[in-house]
């Protein structure tokens, strides 16, 4: 946008000014839609490769639409290796921690919000805090920890250290805090138990935040790579990540077909942010937008 | 809950009720320590001991095979002493660095072309964020062949009378290649927050500003700049904490080269503890990227006790 | 520490039985082993490295194995190629690692070192005696198995690299690849040159391709080079000497493909992921040193080179025509230390049965050759793969890779490198001293702990 020196500048004609709202949008729009193809463009092409025939994906020119789609890459690069089992792992894992965060992040949100007693701020500095503490850098000791439990190889060993997470316990405080104390207090008075007061007064109101925090929890564990190759030795544990990189290793597989199961592991995030995206669009505080 | 007993109830209160008062004030605050209590035993056990246990392992020769060995500073006198380990830790700063400051910048941006208010604005805002739940796998393995000499992004850069360039295979532009992947998935995360908080200023402000006749430009570094530097300060500190933890971009995407160009301490800790078996040394880096984390966690902190607002 | 206790304990009483077994070597030659008879129920782990076709046979053979010993169970598991090692360490310092598995060559060191694997018996695996044993393997394999006279390793497949020709390539050129196959670097610079084709600053073929996508494969494809100008990893005392001057003349080589002939563009690979034929297979690259191609993996990725069969192994080029060597690197089957003696004994019987009917592993992995001298090379089946007795002639002429207990340290500044040398066109001596210095390091990290 460039400041408009009024000086040297001649007033369009009416008939042209009337439209001229029109237009600026009209360009702002295209401007808008060239900026979401750049980030639409590696997700088209993944999919489009995944259709594609295995000689095509590495060509000077990138054919875009496959002249011959090759629907039959799904079921070819399904049966290379157990990935039903590993989408079932990552899945199970993936739900697991997206349910203990949504638990106990309530909880330690609502008593870090809600409550006032010896050592809760320390207590909160202390939770915060472990955010520089993700587990790429404790990944040794960590792996020591779990040992210790005798959790290698184990799904109890693959979530142990996911499942729970700072951030969500801030998110969750932060939404609980403006809540008004009367309607705690009134429920008290009522004889209302505080597990109930939480799930009936405080969980209702802080519905967004949760899936918020639900779909990033899903997508985070989802995306665990590093913590399941460390602690899993035992194929029949592998999350899908393993199962991706270790295919492209073996080398009879085109690699159209590793684009295929990229796409399918796609899949479960955008439907769940599809399922929770109006809540999720309002715990991001978007309701306004028009 | 001093808050509680309001006065009102004071002046009710028989004796008898005062103790019970107490009582039941006492049975709340113990329900509020329940709450927290798993929180604060799984943090204990999964994140405060590995980093003791990182601490002290950092003062030790450990292979993970014979019992640890006290070496006392050995390990860190060795980090510095390591071309290997200055070139990585410069890395990290500049990948910190780099990427934060370009998700700020291209995060706000991007909010302010969706908050225009253009019809269909609100699809590509929802569009875009999909790059931001892509499994990072994925977006790894995608952006490995986008990036290729003769790949889609060179193919469409010539179109506009770009050369070839060796995106990961240069060592001029392997990182910044890097950042523009890690930009890629985490600029829409970041334009929401920015909408988020774009959408939450009070409109007064600006029709007063139109009533003097400010222009946008002047409006947006009068108005809505200062009044968005709670968001810019939480984006920045919070995109620091995310960048000081890359892992899987480098690993999957270069590898950490061509050289060392793009290795960064994450990708350290992991060679030397379970490559290189020196669980001693992979800790002292450790605790080295603790150092780097706290600076901005602190950061954080401020930010975060002292604000009601809500940050996701 | 209870851990090294129970170790000890082991590694006494296996040492004990191989005295006993020495003694009745013939008898258990020739007897049925007594527990099979027993039948008491036992577990063992048994975990191995992944490949599409070496790890079904080798799945195969496990599962035959115990059909016949119902008793026994096994439980098998894989890792790719690259993690193995990763996952061997972590096992056993966690005492996850598995009973028995399939070690790459170049880790025995760092095992032995730590006094991680049993010793094996060879009576047990059917041979009178060690000189027996070592008779049985070229040398270069029995050396990196065995220390003073002890057999820790069971040598199973071990390979040389050949440089791969795409002979329809060669003809469009107006090359013959039975006489044009290049026999020297300089050769193979200059065959290269003619088979590169340009479009601009794009490469539509290169003539010859180096792998540039893993330390591992910048380890294996130096490694002959610098042999062959007269250089080595390591000097006497155990001091990295890559950067003397016949390392610099090695790594000269290496760089002058690409380099002083233009005929490799050494940031182009579509080797993405470690499949590291694709450029040739693809036919992007028309020669590549590669471990010998099975069939099937033509196959899958160009069927046309497989029906118009018109790729073919030929010997490395050398310093002279004739004088070429290869890589050749490969496995061995060893024993967990911590294993228990029945646990012990059920490996040797295991390897012994795996080992039994190398055809069969032929037909299935093929053309993956063996250690083992004799009882498989002049099969008929063997025989009938294409161009079989270059693959076999390139095993028995590889040098292996160094045996090191820094390997990985030094493959990966090896890689750092070869990466700076090629893509960055870093000098030469000054890379390599970096290198050089790095090794020592390491060397003396190692020493220090």
């Amino acid at each position: 946008m460039a400041v408009i020196d009024e000086t040297d500048w001649t007033p369009p004609p009416p008939s042209l000014r009337r439209y001229l709202p029109t237009l600026r949008r009209l360009i702002g729009l295209l401007l808008l839609i060239v900026l979401t193809a750049m980030f639409l463009l590696p997700i088209v092409w993944m999919l489009m490769m995944s259709f594609q025939a295995g000689e095509k994906m590495f060509q000077l020119r990138t054919e875009w639409i496959p002249t011959v789609w090759h629907f039959e890459n799904y079921p070819n690069a399904l049966s290379r290796a157990p990935f039903a089992q590993y989408f079932l792992n990552s899945g199970i894992v993936s739900v697991v921690v997206m349910i203990t965060n949504v638990v106990f992040c309530t909880l330690a949100g609502y008593g870090l919000a809600k409550f006032r007693f010896p050592g809760s701020s320390v207590l909160l500095l202390l939770i915060l805090s472990t955010m520089m503490l993700p587990l790429e850098v404790t990944l040794v000791p960590t792996f020591l920890v779990v040992h210790k439990f005798d959790w290698i190889n184990t799904y109890q060993g693959i979530v142990a250290p996911l499942l729970i997470d700072a951030f969500g316990i801030f998110l969750m405080r932060q939404s609980m805090i403006s809540i008004p104390k009367d309607f705690i207090e009134a429920a008290r008075i009522d004889g209302a138990g505080e597990l109930r007061i939480l799930l009936q007064i405080i969980l209702p109101q802080c519905l967004p935040a949760l899936s918020v925090l639900a779909i990033f929890s899903f997508r985070d564990s989802w995306d665990q790579f590093l913590w399941p190759l460390t602690v899993v030795s035992v194929d029949e544990l592998r999350t899908f990540p393993l199962g991706l990189v270790q295919f492209g290793e073996d080398y009879g597989n085109p690699p159209t077909e590793q684009m295929v199961i990229a796409v399918l592991a796609t899949i479960p995030v955008f439907l769940l942010f599809a399922i929770l995206q109006r809540s999720v669009n309002k715990g991001f505080g978007l309701s306004g937008l028009k | 809950m001093a808050e509680l007993a309001t006065s009102q109830h004071d002046e009710l209160a028989s004796a008898e009720s005062r103790s019970w008062h107490l009582h039941h004030r006492r049975k709340i605050t113990l329900w509020g320590i329940a709450f927290v209590l798993p929180t604060i035993i799984f943090f204990a056990v999964f994140k405060y001991g590995p980093m003791l246990w990182a601490i002290e392992l950092s003062f030790h020769s450990y292979d993970m095979i014979s019992a640890p060995r006290y070496v006392g500073l050995d390990n860190y006198r060795a980090l510095i002493a390591d071309p290997i380990f200055r070139s990585t830790l410069f890395n990290t700063l500049i990948y910190i660095s780099c990427t934060t400051t370009l998700l700020t910048v291209i995060g706000l941006m991007l909010a302010l072309a969706i908050n225009t208010g253009i019809p269909g604005a609100r699809h590509c805002m929802t569009a875009m964020f999909l790059s931001n739940l892509m499994p990072v796998i994925a977006v790894c393995l995608v952006w490995r062949i986008l990036l290729h000499p003769y790949g889609v992004v060179n193919q469409l850069l010539q179109h506009v009378g770009f050369g070839r360039i060796d995106w990961l295979t240069s060592e001029w532009t392997a990182m910044p290649s890097i950042i523009m992947v890690t930009v890629w998935r985490f600029a829409p995360y970041f334009m929401v927050v920015f909408l988020a908080a774009l959408l939450a200023l009070p409109d007064d402000y600006y029709e007063a500003a139109e009533i003097d006749g400010a222009g946008p430009i002047r409006r947006f570094f009068h108005i809505t700049l200062p009044l968005l530097m709670p968001t810019i300060f939480f984006v920045v500190v919070v995109s620091a904490l995310l960048c000081a933890r890359v892992f899987l971009y480098p690993y999957l995407i270069t590898g950490g080269g061509p050289g060392n160009a793009t290795r960064v301490l994450s990708m350290l800790i992991y060679e030397t503890g379970f490559s290189y078996l020196k669980m001693g040394q992979a800790a002292a880096i450790s605790v080295v990227l603790f150092a780097i984390m706290l600076v901005f966690t602190s950061l954080q902190i401020t930010l975060f006790t002292r604000s009601e607002r809500i940050y996701f | 520490m209870a851990k090294s206790d129970s170790m000890d304990l082991t590694r006494r009483a296996v040492v004990g039985g191989m005295g006993a077994a020495g003694l009745g070597a013939t008898y258990a030659a020739l007897a049925p082993r007594a527990y099979a008879q027993e039948k008491k129920p036992i577990k063992v782990s048994f975990w191995t490295f992944d490949n599409p076709q070496q790890r079904p046979w080798v799945n195969k053979r496990v599962k035959l194995f115990t059909e016949q010993n119902p008793h026994v169970k096994i439980d098998f598991q894989w890792f790719a190629f690259g993690d193995l090692g990763k996952k061997l360490s972590v096992g056993f310092a966690t005492g996850t690692a598995p009973d028995g598995f399939v070690s790459q060559d170049w880790f025995m060191p760092v095992w032995l070192d730590k006094n991680l694997l049993a010793p094996l018996d060879v009576g047990k695996l059917g041979y009178a005696n060690y000189q027996a044993f070592a008779k049985d393997f070229a040398p270069a394999f029995v050396e990196g198995a065995t220390v003073n006279g002890k057999v820790y390793g069971y040598p199973m497949w071990f390979y040389g690299y050949c440089n791969y020709l795409n002979t329809k390539q060669f003809k469009e050129v107006g090359l013959d690849p039975d006489k044009d196959w290049p026999q020297t670097w300089d050769q193979l610079g200059e065959v290269a040159k003619k088979l590169t084709v340009k479009d601009g600053d794009k490469f539509t073929r290169q003539g010859f391709k180096f792998a540039m996508h893993a330390a591992q494969w910048t380890m294996i494809q130096f490694n002959p080079i610098l042999v062959g100008a007269g250089g080595s990893w390591f000097d006497q005392s155990g001091k990295c000497i890559v950067n003397n001057d016949a390392g610099v003349r090695a790594m000269t080589i290496r760089a002058s493909i690409a380099q002083k002939y233009g005929a490799e563009d050494p940031a182009d690979s579509i080797a993405t992921n470690p499949i590291p034929g694709m450029d040739f297979l693809k036919e992007r690259a028309s020669m590549f040193f590669c471990h010998p191609l099975p069939l099937e993996l033509v196959k899958a990725q160009n069927p046309a080179m497989l029906e118009g069969n018109y790729f073919r192994p030929v010997q490395y080029p050398g310093s002279a025509p004739g004088k070429g060597i290869s890589t050749a690197y490969g496995f061995n089957l060893v024993i967990n230390a911590g294993a228990s003696p029945d646990k012990q004994e059920v490996l040797h019987d295991l390897y012994k049965f795996m080992m039994s009917d190398l055809v069969d592993a032929w037909r299935d992995a093929a053309p993956f050759t063996f250690a083992k001298k004799g009882g498989w090379e002049d099969n008929a089946e063997v025989q009938k793969f294409p161009y079989v007795n270059e693959i076999i002639k390139a095993g028995s002429n590889g040098v292996a890779l160094p045996r090191t207990l820094v390997f990985n340290e030094l493959a990966d500044s090896m890689h750092r490198g070869v990466q700076k040398i090629m893509l960055s066109k870093a000098d030469i001596k000054s890379t390599l001293n970096e290198v050089a210095a790095e090794v020592d390091r390491a060397t003396a990290a190692y020493k220090k702990a």
